[in-house]
């Protein structure tokens, strides 16, 4: 799969990365700078957690480097692909190969079983994947019992775990989770947590999260700390303790 | 209410206008058939209230029986010697014989002008010397006074290229006659009556060639200024034989504007039929779209019900909404319908049924109907939604929007459907094949309740049938055709309601394919059996005329030839039923026609004896040697002895005899078929060549081999079916339009979850073939249960219709392949605005909203 959309990758190369992003809503007296001039780095098989108050362009930060939006100026790679430069169909493509996504909730397709929603995106490049992949996938999130069922019968944690399962099973260069624990409770919220950090210790994958809660943030090796839309903070190796005492330095 | 009402109609702007349309489509369709009724009646009432303004008194033989409706009073001719009594009678300012019969004219390059066998007749008459009674008036030149000179009507000239003076030949009885054109008429206002081909000699020429000499078909009379027509009626009949009456002309005029007005009534009501077929797709659409919208609105509802709004203003705003659609799209539909009725005047006059333009007759009739029509479709359409709108509890404004995922089949609707079902088909059954009062009426009523049972039990099919439809996709289109069939059989209701009324369409489509494939195929088949001759000469005259006799005679002194038989057909009363009697000369036809003799023997077939079918005889319960009385239009009640009874209905139909029991009963002299079969030393080029000379003389003719008497007899179906094709197209167009609006609010619906799909890498392409092919799976299944009613449809009819020569039941498996090929095309074009918008949809935007 060495195309020139997806150059082969140094060791030492991010997995994805930013220069001077800035993304812009609005005009005039309504105008809003969701990012402002953010460079930032994604190093490979790092686990990395997004924090900052609500409204400074965590989100937005994330959709830019997924491709889901564009940015107002600046760059957004995913390996060396300046996202800025690509199409419609080639960033599709590229979100289907070498992104995995995960929403706060209502990820999957109501229609499709938890398989049907985990093989998803392979069937739409028509390809069955790496199937002893997805089995370990399966069985590590524990869903093997799960396989056959809809997403209206299975709990919500169950159905974080289906997504988090998805965005593994084409083994993306990165995973991008926006509040994957948000809706659930802390037990639920730890399982899928744990499993993302295992992706990331046994599997080398690349995950960046954002989150609000410092618990969650712990399963992190970094944290960037985002407000009003710039990098403000870094933090490596954080702690549950340490990142609230970060927390309530910043009066959040 | 009215505000709710209206701010949910402007927020639904695009899903209402899609309502409006079907309505405007149907009511439209609707009203154009009325205005032009309208309009066509009242054209002809004044046409010949018009041209028979100066006739007080008609003189014309009593009517010897009723023929089908379409057909009238038949009636034979009066002695021309009662001319002469008529003038003599005090108070009689004019009187003139007329008559009236088949004329066939040629144009200038040599084809015979007009279709007497489907179309307009071709007329042949006298020349009216009195103008006062002469419905006709002379355009340009002067009236026939040599034995040679005709007058034709002004279309004819137009038509056939001929003008005062042109030389030209008209088949008359006897042999074609060279005619020189000494004027052209018209008749009233228009260019000829309804579209005929006339041509009108001198009056004792018209009756040697066109009747009988000596006899007329009417005599005409103008009264004196001071006597009243009905007492010149009374003076009249006093010297008058008793075979003959008089009646006023007011009342002739109305007799034939009420037959004006019957012929033209199959006309309306088929017309009218499938604009209620396309209102009734229409309705399957508004009660989806409403069905959908409500559901979709449960929480705006629910929200109403908490505020204090009651069920019933819940319901009632619905309904509000559905009335002023129903309103504005009837409105507007009566207004489209004017252009309809201009565009069905022109199709009339491709078929030879010219209606003179004299502007549009837009009575209140046709406003009421159509507004009233259209708003009651529509109005109940959304009934139902409608109250399940009122039913939503107010709590539901505190719950989530439901994407809404399967819908339990009920019991309730199982029995109910199947109960529809099953009375349906027991109505039309016995409406086709047990003798009931108006079985139309009836075989129409069961055909409704079947399509509205399958309709009722379509949600519980749905499922399993979208399943297997689309299982082949799934397998061979990957994911995009998973998700098809996935998102097919989410909503079955929907699905089911969405396809149904693809259904009817479809069904009737079907239906009417494999009737006329089966009636060719019964024609076909009974060519095959019945004709064991090679050449069929058509003179394309109908009943009303053909070719002289001594053509067929002639043929059989050619040495290429073994037998030649002119067939004839004409009604009579056989034992008290108006009935087409065959005639032909039975020494010759039973060579060529093989019309399997069960008992008797045609040798038998004498002046007074006759032929019955074996289905028509079992009926009589008559055998060989029984009497039948029989009443003939020209000679009056006779007695017939049956000499044979015989197997095939065609082409003999139910009744035959000999030529000379034929002469001996009717004064017309015309061949309408002559069938031929070749010497057997002949060579069949050869033998056809020499018909052909023989046939050169009487232009028009046409001269067939085995295989172009096939064609040219299933011409005739080529064009009904086609026509039907033509009219049930607006109701598929109105189905299509009702997939295309399911398919939006679906993709509306299901916007977060066409977000997401795009967000974890399908493309754009995917997306749209996607839908596409959710819309193939709708509208094949639609076509699917459609052809397998419009199957049974066809097989009952086929089934009930062996009394017309409809034994064959066949199955067009190529044409109804053909359908379901244009169906899925079609729900692919259906899919193609929805899946746009779809792939259009900002993938960001989409994932966000719930
Ligand atoms: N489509 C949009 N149009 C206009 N403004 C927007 C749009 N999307 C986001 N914004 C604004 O951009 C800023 C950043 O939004 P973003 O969703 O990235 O915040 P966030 O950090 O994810 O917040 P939260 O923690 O609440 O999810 C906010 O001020 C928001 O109001
Ligand atoms: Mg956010």
């Amino acid at each position: 799969m060495t195309t020139l959309l997806h150059p082969p990758i140094t060791a030492t190369q991010a997995a994805a990365r930013t220069v001077d992003a800035t993304k812009v809503y609005g005009r005039g007296q309504t105008e809003v700078r969701a990012l402002d001039g953010v460079t930032i780095e994604f190093a490979q098989g790092q686990f990395t957690a997004i924090m900052g108050p609500s409204g400074c362009g965590k989100s937005t930060l994330l959709h830019c480097l997924a491709g889901l939006d564009d940015l107002t100026s600046g760059h957004a790679f995913i390996g060396d692909a300046d996202l800025s430069a690509l199409n419609d169909n080639e960033l599709t493509l590229l979100r289907r190969e070498r992104i995995g996504f995960v929403f706060q909730s209502y990820n999957l397709i109501p229609t499709l079983t938890a398989l049907e929603n985990i093989r998803l995106p392979l069937r739409l490049a028509g390809e069955t994947g790496d199937t002893d992949w997805i089995s370990t996938v399966i069985d590590t999130l524990g869903l093997t019992e799960r396989t056959a069922h809809h997403p209206a019968e299975m709990s919500g944690g169950q159905q974080q775990r289906v997504a988090v399962a998805r965005a593994l099973a084409t083994r993306p260069r990165i995973i991008f989770a926006d509040e994957p624990t948000g809706n659930l409770d802390s037990k639920a919220g730890a399982e899928v947590l744990a499993f993302m950090r295992r992706a990331v210790d046994d599997m080398k994958q690349t995950i960046v999260m954002v989150t609000h809660d410092p618990n969650a943030a712990s399963y992190a090796d970094r944290i960037v700390f985002l407000a009003d839309g710039r990098i403000v903070d870094e933090m490596e190796h954080p702690t549950a303790v340490r990142v609230l005492e970060r927390m309530k330095r910043f009066g959040e | 209410m009215f505000a709710t009402a209206l701010s949910s109609l402007l927020a639904h702007k695009l899903r209402m206008l899609a309502v409006a349309t079907a309505v405007l489509l149907g009511v439209a369709f609707m009203a154009g058939t009325l205005v032009l009724t309208d309009t066509v009646g009242r054209t002809f009432d004044n046409l010949f209230g018009d041209v028979y303004k100066n006739t007080d008194v008609v003189v014309r033989a009593k009517a010897a029986f009723d023929g089908p409706t379409a057909m009238g009073a038949q009636r034979g001719r009066v002695d021309a010697a009662a001319l002469a009594a008529v003038r003599a009678v005090p108070g009689v300012r004019e009187a003139q014989g007329n008559v009236l019969g088949y004329a066939r004219l040629i144009a200038k390059d040599g084809h015979a002008l007009g279709h007497p066998s489907n179309g307009a007749p071709a007329l042949g008459g006298d020349w009216t010397v009195s103008t006062r009674l002469n419905p006709y008036t002379l355009a340009a030149g002067s009236p026939p006074t040599a034995a040679d000179d005709v007058v034709i009507d002004r279309k004819s000239a137009r038509d056939g290229d001929l003008q005062v003076g042109s030389v030209t030949t008209v088949l008359v009885q006897g042999p074609p006659m060279k005619v020189r054109v000494s004027g052209i008429a018209t008749f009233g206002s228009t260019d000829s009556p309804g579209g005929a081909t006339v041509v009108l000699f001198r009056s004792d020429v018209a009756q040697r060639v066109i009747a009988a000499p000596g006899t007329f078909d009417q005599i005409a009379v103008a009264a004196d200024r001071d006597v009243s027509s009905s007492q010149l009626a009374s003076r009249v009949r006093a010297v008058i034989p008793s075979t003959a009456e008089a009646v006023t002309g007011a009342a002739v005029t109305k007799e034939t504007q009420d037959a004006m007005a019957v012929a033209f009534s199959f006309f309306t009501t088929f017309m009218l039929v499938f604009a209620l077929i396309a209102l009734l797709v229409g309705a399957f659409m508004i009660f989806n779209t409403f069905s959908i919208t409500v559901a979709q609105r449960t929480r705006e509802n629910g929200l109403l019900r908490a505020l204090g709004a009651t069920r019933r203003q819940v319901l009632a705003a619905v309904l509000l909404e559905a009335l002023i659609i129903g309103v504005l799209a009837s409105v507007a539909g009566l207004f489209v319908g004017l252009g309809v009725a201009v565009g069905l005047k022109g199709l009339l006059g491709l078929i030879g049924f010219d209606i003179p333009a004299s502007g549009v007759v837009f009575t209140l009739k046709t406003v009421l109907v159509s507004v009233l029509v259209g708003v009651a479709v529509t109005c109940a359409a959304a009934l139902s939604p409608a109250r399940k709108a009122g039913r939503v509890p107010p709590i539901a404004a505190m719950q989530a929007g439901n994407t809404g995922v399967a819908v339990s089949s009920s019991r309730r609707r199982v029995v109910v459907g199947t109960i529809l079902t099953a009375g349906g088909v027991a109505t039309l059954m016995t409406g086709l094949f047990s003798s009931v009062g108006k079985p139309v009426t009836v075989v129409g009523v069961g055909a409704l309740l079947v399509l509205f049972g399958v309709s009722v039990l379509g949600p519980t099919v749905a499922r399993p049938l979208s399943r297997i439809i689309g299982a082949p996709l799934a397998r061979l289109r990957g994911v995009t055709g998973d998700l098809a069939r996935e998102n097919a059989m989410r909503n079955p209701r929907r699905t089911a309601a969405t396809s149904a009324a693809l259904m009817i369409g479809v069904a009737l489509v079907g239906f009417i394919t494999i009737f006329v494939a089966s009636a060719k195929a019964s024609l076909n088949d009974t060519i095959d059996r019945a004709f064991t001759g090679d050449i069929v000469v058509n003179t394309g005259a109908g009943m009303s005329g053909g070719v002289d006799p001594a053509f067929a005679r002639g043929l059989t002194t050619l040495p290429e030839i073994a037998a030649a038989s002119g067939v004839r057909q004409s009604l009579a009363l056989v034992a008290g039923d108006a009935a087409i009697v065959t005639a032909a000369d039975p020494k010759q036809a039973f060579q060529i026609l093989d019309i399997k003799p069960l008992s008797g023997s045609p040798d038998q077939l004498g002046v007074d004896a006759i032929a019955v079918h074996k289905d028509t005889a079992a009926r009589l319960h008559v055998r060989v040697g029984d009497v039948l009385p029989v009443v003939f239009k020209d000679t009056g009640p006779k007695s017939m002895r049956i000499a044979m009874i015989y197997g095939e209905i065609q082409p003999a139909r139910t009744y035959f005899m000999s030529m000379a029991a034929y002469d001996a009963n009717f004064s017309n002299r015309y061949d309408t078929m002559v069938f031929v079969k070749k010497a057997a030393t002949a060579d069949a080029a050869a033998a056809l060549q020499a018909v052909k000379q023989a046939a050169a003389a009487y232009p028009g003719v046409d001269v067939l081999d085995r295989a172009g008497f096939k064609t040219d007899q299933s011409k005739p179906f080529n064009q009904m079916l086609t026509l039907v094709y033509a009219l049930l197209g607006l109701a598929i167009l109105i189905a299509l339009l009702g997939i295309a609006n399911t398919l939006a609010l679906s993709v509306f619906e299901r916007t977060h979850e066409i977000g997401l799909l795009r967000a974890v890498g399908m493309t754009r392409a995917q997306l749209r073939a996607s839908l596409r092919w959710e819309s193939a799976i709708i509208a094949l299944q639609g076509t699917a249960l459609g052809l397998v009613i419009g199957i049974f449809f066809g097989w009952a009819l086929v089934r009930a219709s062996s009394s017309l020569g409809i034994t064959t039941f066949a199955l067009p498996v190529p044409s109804l392949g053909v359908i379901v090929v244009l169906a899925a095309l079609a729900g692919m074009v259906a899919a193609i605005g929805p899946a746009r918008r779809a792939a259009r949809l900002n993938v960001l935007k989409a994932i966000v909203s719930t």
